[in-house]
């Protein structure tokens, strides 16, 4: 192993374990002096995982198999996403692939899994999140499968390490196909991340609530479980946007180097959407991710026009 | 060859078997043999897939009786095999052995000899004569099973769709006869006339017996009648068949297509994909939900083939063979899953009774095993790693995805479209199997019936329980089958088995890596979580009391979608208020999603037909002489016609 690959292997394992809570701390952080308050530090998310991985765990009654595994299974696919996105071009292999369908795979058992458990404690909120959350799924789904695809017809593969390399430099950006899958992978991000005007992460109208909404009646290291997994969401994410749908450098080693500075920029993007835009109507989210969805697809026509 | 000898004695084994089952006293052993012949069907199918061998006649296209065995068939014939003999190991636990399901058990004998039948047929004659009788049989099933009006109705519909229709596998088979194009691709050339017709009747007549949109109307009307094991079988099997008919004339016999027909077989998929899932999040029993899953997953199968033909005539082989492994990947995936799920239901109905979702609930408590399997099932359908379904989606996005990756501006549009369909299709599945796993299996039982269900017995649960092993053995390991499906396309060479997906020049599954890790670390943290519960809590929802009345239900859950897709779906809702001196006595509430293709496709043109059909009636007098001169009528025309030289 040359010294990129085990240094790209250590950030991204690193980073998509104990950093990820960091990035959502920046985002309270940020939007919180945004708005004028002088809201929690940044490491906040950390000091609520330990509150609750110290406490016992509360089973409904009634509740299976089915509601005790869910936040574990949860977890292990965001885990394994994880091993998946490489933070630069020189990432070896961790045994589960590279491959970016694989990814789109993953995360929907993550949102299955919870999903799915929502039925076992019949709470209404619960069944509500779990319903809208797949609803938008189908519109967020097909937006990231095509933005993604047209990362992969500019770098000819669907391998990540390869479409990292692929997009690096500035001739990838010559044509606007990747800069319009870079819009639609934006509106991907704020979905995936549960944030406005899609879902409003801070809530607490059990009403408004997407994300939340599955996660009202677990407790102790169940919940820690799900926001460590909500968090390595934004990891994930944030990182295929910075070394894929955003301009980056070709050298591995310039490529962890600027992934800091592109990361704590993006939370910060992110921090000053949802204070500038409210909530949409929740039916309205879907067309907002169609759009997405046709933005990409312009995408892959103007890489046709430009191949052809 | 020996894997010939294993279907001919799985065959026999089957017949002797059928014949056993009309007997009361060999009522189970006549099961049992027509499962052990179903097994030595699947090892000999699968034996010639992977040796890629023929045995017996090779095709040809004069009317004598041929049979013979070669990869392609063998393919389908493992999954004829595998499916078959799950569910007769479940039909020896849920059939009694009365008069009715004696006859029963002998039909389902025939109805998997007369598809083993069409699968090797390799003469024209008997391809048609298999292939009617595989439309009839199903039919007499579901006759003998129920005679009330409804399945009568049902039945009626079936056999006039499938046969209307199936006059264009006719159509097909006879042109290719007529032309001595059967299994010789050189004969009919590339863009030529004949050769559009025959793939246009090719695709109108086995597309609506694989239950192709906008052909697919009778689909949801017969599989969720018939008994569970036949259901099986049919969803399982019989609409594949009709995908190994596709795949024989539009891959195998007609050589490379125009571009466009590969378009509008990628449409096809499109709309039986999108269409199919959301017709069936909208149904609110489970037999006939599961029933437009199947529309849905050919509809995934049809978007492999189409890949596969546009490829094609790109000339792109290697990728087009790709697609077609996908297809059929795809193919056996979707029979083990489907017959999986109609197997559970059947347990369910057993049961329980009634399959209405929203008067069901906290099934896996009471039966464990039916209700762990089905739950595999349900994953597997809706495409979630590391299950079989998973695998195949992946093979075939990624096949859809090469389609604009070798250029065209008008075919690659066609495929990010196609591409960005099946995204979509896999997570409606998700939304409509985490419905149906919730309704069925979690939370609490919503009737009394439900909350004394009982496990079924040894042999209903073995054959589910098998049919879920086989979903992850695919899951972890589809690069087993891929392998050897690759060599499938008349064009390419089978490539290396591996345990992931290896395709060339892309990314890779891996797909037991993937398994492992997610086994490996959901394990982990689950023991992670610790030991230390808290005591159980009734539910909290934020303090809400949690009143039964309330329950979340099927209707409920896919609300926001059909608020969403309002435009497109029109569904209806009628809200009828009884009020009595200003008090509300009743309030009495009515909504329903109309299937659109039924109401505006189908209906105008019965309408139209049945008015015909009254005019036509006052030419039937019922006097002989009125019909001897219609006949002296004809002649005179027919002659005129010929002396006008019209008739050439």
């Amino acid at each position: 192993m040359t010294g990129a690959e085990a240094a790209s292997t250590a950030v991204q394992l690193v980073g998509g374990i104990a950093l990820a809570p960091l990035l959502v701390g920046l985002v309270q952080h940020w939007k919180a002096r945004l708005q004028g308050r002088r809201g929690p530090t940044p490491f906040q998310p950390y000091r609520e995982l330990r509150r609750l991985w110290g406490k016992s765990t509360v089973d409904v009654a009634g509740a299976g198999v089915v509601y005790r595994l869910a936040p574990s299974v949860t977890a292990a696919s965001v885990a394994v996403a994880v091993l998946l996105v490489p933070v630069a071009s020189a990432a070896p292999d961790l045994g589960v692939g590279r491959d970016a369908l694989v990814l789109a795979g993953v995360l929907a058992l993550a949102r299955f899994a919870v999903a799915i458990a929502a039925w076992e404690v019949a709470n209404g909120f619960a069944l509500m999140g779990a319903s809208r959350d797949l609803t938008i799924a189908v519109f967020v789904e097909a937006a990231l499968v095509l933005a993604l695809a047209v990362a992969a017809l500019v770098s000819g593969t669907t391998d990540l390490v390869l479409m990292v390399a692929g997009t690096a430099g500035t001739e990838a950006w010559a044509d606007p196909a990747l800069a319009l899958a870079a819009v639609a992978f934006a509106l991907v991000v704020v979905a995936e991340t549960g944030r406005q005007p899609v879902d409003n992460p801070d809530t607490h109208l059990e009403l408004t609530m997407i994300h939340e909404g599955p996660l009202l009646e677990y407790a102790g290291r169940d919940l820690a479980l799900l926001q460590w997994a909500a968090a390595a969401r934004h990891w994930l994410v944030l990182v295929l946007a910075a070394q894929v749908f955003l301009p980056h450098p070709t050298d591995p080693w310039l490529q962890l180097a600027v992934l800091p500075v592109v990361l704590v920029a993006l939370c910060g993007a992110l921090a000053v959407t949802e204070t500038l835009v409210a909530k949409m109507r929740i039916l309205l989210a879907p067309r907002l991710l169609g759009v997405a969805a046709l933005l990409a697809l312009l995408g892959v026509v103007v890489w046709l026009v430009e191949a052809a | 060859m020996s894997f010939a000898a294993s279907v001919l004695v799985g065959g026999a084994a089957v017949g002797t078997g059928g014949l056993l089952t009309l007997l009361r006293r060999t009522f189970v052993a006549g099961l049992t043999v027509q499962a052990v012949g179903c097994a030595l069907l699947a090892v000999g199918g699968i034996w010639a897939l992977v040796a890629d061998e023929t045995a017996g006649n090779a095709f040809t296209s004069a009317f004598d009786l041929r049979i013979g065995i070669d990869g392609l068939s063998g393919l389908f014939l493992g999954i004829l095999g595998a499916v078959g003999v799950a569910a007769l190991v479940f039909a020896t636990g849920y059939l009694e052995p009365s008069a009715k399901g004696r006859t029963i058990g002998a039909l389902t004998g025939l109805f998997v000899l007369v598809q083993a039948l069409v699968l090797v047929a390799r003469d024209p004659l008997t391809f048609l004569v298999a292939w009617e009788a595989m439309t009839l049989v199903p039919a007499a099933v579901i006759l003998v099973s129920r005679a009330d009006e409804p399945a009568r109705r049902s039945v009626f519909y079936y056999v006039a769709l499938t046969h209307l229709a199936g006059a264009g596998t006719w159509v097909a088979i006879l042109l290719l006869a007529r032309e001595g194009a059967i299994g010789d691709p050189s004969v009919i050339s590339t863009g030529s006339g004949l050769q559009v017709a025959i793939a246009l009747a090719a695709l109108v007549g086995m597309g609506a017996k694989a239950g192709v949109m906008p052909l697919h109307v009778w689909l949801p009307l017969a599989h969720p009648i018939a008994p569970a094991h036949v259901s099986a079988l049919m969803s399982g099997v019989m609409i594949k068949i009709a995908i190994y008919g596709l795949v024989r004339v539009l891959v195998d016999w007609l050589g490379v297509l125009p571009e466009w027909l590969g378009l509008l077989v990628l449409a096809l998929g499109v709309l039986s994909s999108v269409a199919g899932v959301v017709y069936a999040l909208f149904q609110h029993e489970l037999k006939r939900l599961l029933a437009f899953h199947s529309i849905e997953n050919i509809g995934i199968i049809v978007l492999g083939l189409g890949a596969c033909l546009v490829l094609r005539a790109r000339g792109e082989d290697e990728w087009a063979a790709l697609a077609l492994a996908a297809a059929l990947l795809h193919t056996v995936n979707h029979a083990l899953f489907k017959s999986l799920l109609f197997l559970g239901a059947g347990s369910f109905e057993k049961a329980v009774g009634s399959l209405e979702l929203d008067r069901l609930g906290g099934l896996v408590r009471r039966m464990p095993w039916t209700g762990a399997a089905f739950l595999v099932g349900a994953a597997a359908i809706a495409g979630l790693p590391p299950l079989n379904g998973f695998a195949s989606e992946w093979a075939t996005l990624q096949s859809l995805l090469h389609v604009p990756a070798f250029g065209g501006v008008g075919a690659g549009i066609a495929g990010a479209l196609a591409l960005a369909a099946l995204a979509a299709t896999a997570a409606l599945a998700a939304l409509c199997f985490v419905k149906v796993a919730g309704l069925t299996l979690l939370g609490p039982a919503r009737r009394e019936a439900v909350s004394h269900a009982e496990e079924r017995a040894a042999p209903m649960v073995s054959g589910i329980v098998a049919l879920a092993g086989m979903c992850v053995v695919l899951g972890v390991a589809p690069g087993l089958l891929l392998g050897s499906l690759v060599g499938l396309a008349p064009w390419s060479d089978a490539a290396p088995t591996t345990v992931g997906l290896d395709l060339p020049g892309t990314g890779v599954l891996r797909s037991g890596g993937i398994a492992l890790a997610l086994v490996a670390f959901a394990g982990a943290l689950f023991l992670l979580r610790g030991r230390r519960v808290a005591a159980p809590v009734p539910t909290w929802a934020c303090g809400q009391l949690v009143e039964r009345p309330l329950d979340w239900t099927s209707a409920g859950f896919t609300k926001p979608l059909r608020l969403v897709l309002e435009d497109v779906l029109r569904p209806e809702r009628e809200i009828v208020v009884r009020a009595e001196g200003g008090v509300v006595q009743e309030v009495s509430y009515e909504g329903r999603v109309p299937h659109l293709f039924e109401e505006r496709l189908y209906r105008p043109v019965t309408a139209l037909a049945m008015e015909g059909a009254h005019h036509a009636r006052r030419m039937q007098s019922g006097r002989l002489g009125t019909y001897v001169a219609y006949l002296l009528a004809l002649v005179l025309v027919v002659l005129a016609a010929a002396k006008l030289g019209i008739l050439g």
